[in-house]
């Protein structure tokens, strides 16, 4: 059976059926099942030392493991479950940003992704009958050049298949399913996991652990980590329905809808005509209570009039907390996506930050592995995702706040900024239904001169034959090293410097110039309108010194010392 | 934060202020106050002048 079948969603919906925690349909998404293989260390008894262990085969996890795959590193994820998706419901994360689309590109299965989902750039936000703002990603700038749109919508298990079959495809990971971490002990160097399967318990021992199980991660346990946390009243129910006649593409939120007693509503289309609406409850609503097919039908048809006909995918209630854990890393063991923080949904902030985690920590790994870079770059992880971390956490709690205001001054000033939002263009800023995630700057990273930090888009050029290429493509060839590029015409002295270091340090260097500038002794691309040069953060005579995870790690002018300072910086050999 | 008299005419802004409210319930009162707020808040702009203006607020009940 090919893939894209595998995926498919089942024609004929499942019944809807009560579960004890999180829903009431299964789905009706028919989802791949992967078998249980025994591992060398049940069969044989012996416990095996391993470089990378990774625990949890969601979005994060895979995304790391593919990265890893695709750069040469071998690894062991290890997950509980024998699917993608939560036990086979089909919720979480919906959208996909920029940064991650061009992650995904990266390895391998953006097409997929754009062929699957749904792309949007129109948002709306009402409140009552009125419109109160709307934007168009497609008119802002920021978002135009690069090969990725703004935000592909698409639930999340068919990004955890592609990637699945994307790593199987690469090699070198050994996934092993149906296997559940039990236990874990750090000791000095690595850390023994005991694994719990069908056919029995082993151990495991691995010199770098990477926690990525999620929220119910019982590592922080495990670990001592310590954490932030913030639990509100705030109680939210999703309905996933298909329609008969189709709303359209936009994103729109409402801050007070009429047809759900003044609370806010969501309503967002994903890939296979399926909608998300998202009902704001009253406060600490019972969550079993909101979630029945009466209700949820009473709410949609409120919404979409009486003779609305829709199918019924998925249901669940939520409750959200935001947590931030002080720490990363902790000994051997790494965290990220769920692991490392929890924010509000609001935004696409969750699973859109664990991919990026993961793009940060992997080329991390494999340059410390194979020796391109010192063992401190690995404490990077923790200072740039910490501070992402942090400032996803602080930008959700702001929006939860917006969207459940505290009763007396809070809701006050709410009904000040809607009723000056109609009135005023300065009042939009402040009605705030969730900021999207971004490509979250790095600005006290121990790895990052103060000139870089900031992420390039995947913009296009040209190569010498006037093909077109794009900022992966540099970033795939360079294989894991850093890509130095240097705009504008070089002296001799400087083209012989950017030849040592690209024979002596793990560095791979690339000349842009415009359309008619001569070509020197250097490997060339052309950058006629100057969006590479734009995408770098920097102007004229210059250097951009890019990462694999397409972060600058600096800027500068002249091929110098600092040039081969922030090198040495970028990799932690000094 | 300007701590020195700025208004063009102050008694005839704390008259106009206080006429404003004339009528209204405690409740439109709030209301009117915090879309004062933010409208006047949009004219300083200066976030530096926003905060210390908070905290100056913030003291003068402290005291009291």
């Amino acid at each position: 059976m090919s893939s894209s079948q595998t995926l498919a969603p089942a024609r004929a919906y499942q019944a809807t059926a009560f579960t004890n925690d999180y829903a009431f349909s299964k789905g009706g998404y028919t989802l791949p099942v992967y078998p249980f293989v025994a591992p060398a260390e049940l069969v044989t008894g012996t416990v095996l030392r391993h470089p990378v262990v990774i625990v949890g085969a969601g979005i994060t996890g895979l995304t790391l493991a593919c990265a890893l795959a695709r750069l040469g590193v071998k690894a062991v994820l290890l997950d509980e479950d024998n699917s993608v998706g939560v036990k086979g419901a089909s919720s979480r994360g919906i959208c996909y940003t920029q940064k991650s689309l061009e992650i995904f590109q990266r390895l391998g299965i953006y097409e997929r992704i754009a062929a699957k989902g749904v792309q949007w750039s129109v948002g709306r936000t009402f409140a009552g009958h009125d419109e109160v703002y709307a934007f168009d990603l497609r008119q802002q700038s920021s978002f135009q050049l690069s090969e990725q749109p703004p935000f592909i919508n698409i639930q999340q298990f068919y990004i955890e298949g592609f990637l699945v079959e994307r790593i199987q495809e690469l090699g070198g990971i050994d996934l092993r399913w149906s296997s559940r971490v039990t236990d874990f002990e750090q000791h000095d160097g690595f850390g023994t996991l005991t694994v719990d399967t069908p056919e029995g318990s082993y151990r495991i021992e691995a010199d770098t652990v990477i926690d990525a199980s999620g929220s119910h991660t019982p590592f922080h346990e495990w670990c001592g980590a310590t954490k932030q946390a913030r639990r509100g009243d705030d109680r939210w129910c999703i309905a996933d329905v298909r329609f008969s006649n189709l709303p359209p593409t936009e994103r729109h939120t409402w801050i007070e809808a009429p047809f759900n007693d003044n609370r806010a509503v969501w309503q967002h289309l994903m890939a296979d005509d399926v909608w998300r609406i998202d009902y704001q409850m009253e406060p600490d609503a019972d969550p079993a209570l909101v979630s029945s097919e009466t209700e949820v039908r009473k709410r949609l048809h409120r919404q979409f009039g009486p003779d609305v006909e829709c199918e019924i995918v998925w249901v669940g209630p939520y409750a959200y907390r935001s947590q931030c854990l002080d720490n990363l890393h902790l000994g051997g063991v790494f965290f990220m996506g769920d692991t490392a923080k929890i924010v509000s949904p609001f935004g696409a902030r969750g699973g859109n930050t664990g991919v990026a985690d993961a793009d940060n920590l992997a080329w991390k790994l494999a340059a410390v592995l194979c020796g391109r870079a010192g063992p401190a770059l690995l404490d990077s992880y923790n200072l740039e995702r910490h501070e992402a971390a942090q400032q996803n956490v602080l930008v959700t709690n702001r929006t939860a706040r917006f969207l459940r205001p505290a009763d007396g001054m809070e809701r006050v000033f709410r009904t000040a900024v809607i009723g000056l939002a109609r009135q005023y263009p300065f009042a939009r800023q402040l009605v705030n239904t969730g900021r999207m995630a971004v490509a979250n700057p790095y600005t006290h990273s121990s790895v990052c001169e103060k000139s870089g930090g900031l992420s390039v888009q995947n913009v296009q050029f040209r190569w010498q034959d006037a093909s077109m290429g794009c900022v992966n493509d540099l970033i795939q060839w360079a294989n894991g090293r850093l890509l130095l590029l240097v705009f504008g015409d070089q002296s001799a002295q400087a083209r012989h410097r950017l030849a040592s270091l690209s024979s002596q340090a793990p560095v791979v260097c690339v000349q842009v110039l415009g359309a008619d500038a001569r070509t020197q002794s250097l490997e060339t691309v052309r950058d006629p309108q100057g969006h590479l040069q734009g995408a770098c953060h920097v102007f004229g005579h210059a250097w951009a010194l890019v990462r694999p995870d397409a972060y600058l790690a600096a800027t500068g002018e002249a091929v110098d010392a600092a040039l081969v300072k922030a090198i040495e910086h970028a990799l932690a050999i000094a | 934060m300007r701590t020195t008299l700025h208004l063009q005419d102050a008694d005839g802004f704390y008259e106009e202020l206080l006429d404003a409210h004339h009528g209204l319930t405690q409740e439109q009162s709030q209301l009117f106050n915090a879309r004062l707020i933010l409208l006047l808040a949009n004219q300083v702009g200066d976030a530096r002048v926003l905060q210390q203006c908070l905290a100056a607020a913030r003291t003068e009940q402290s005291v009291s």
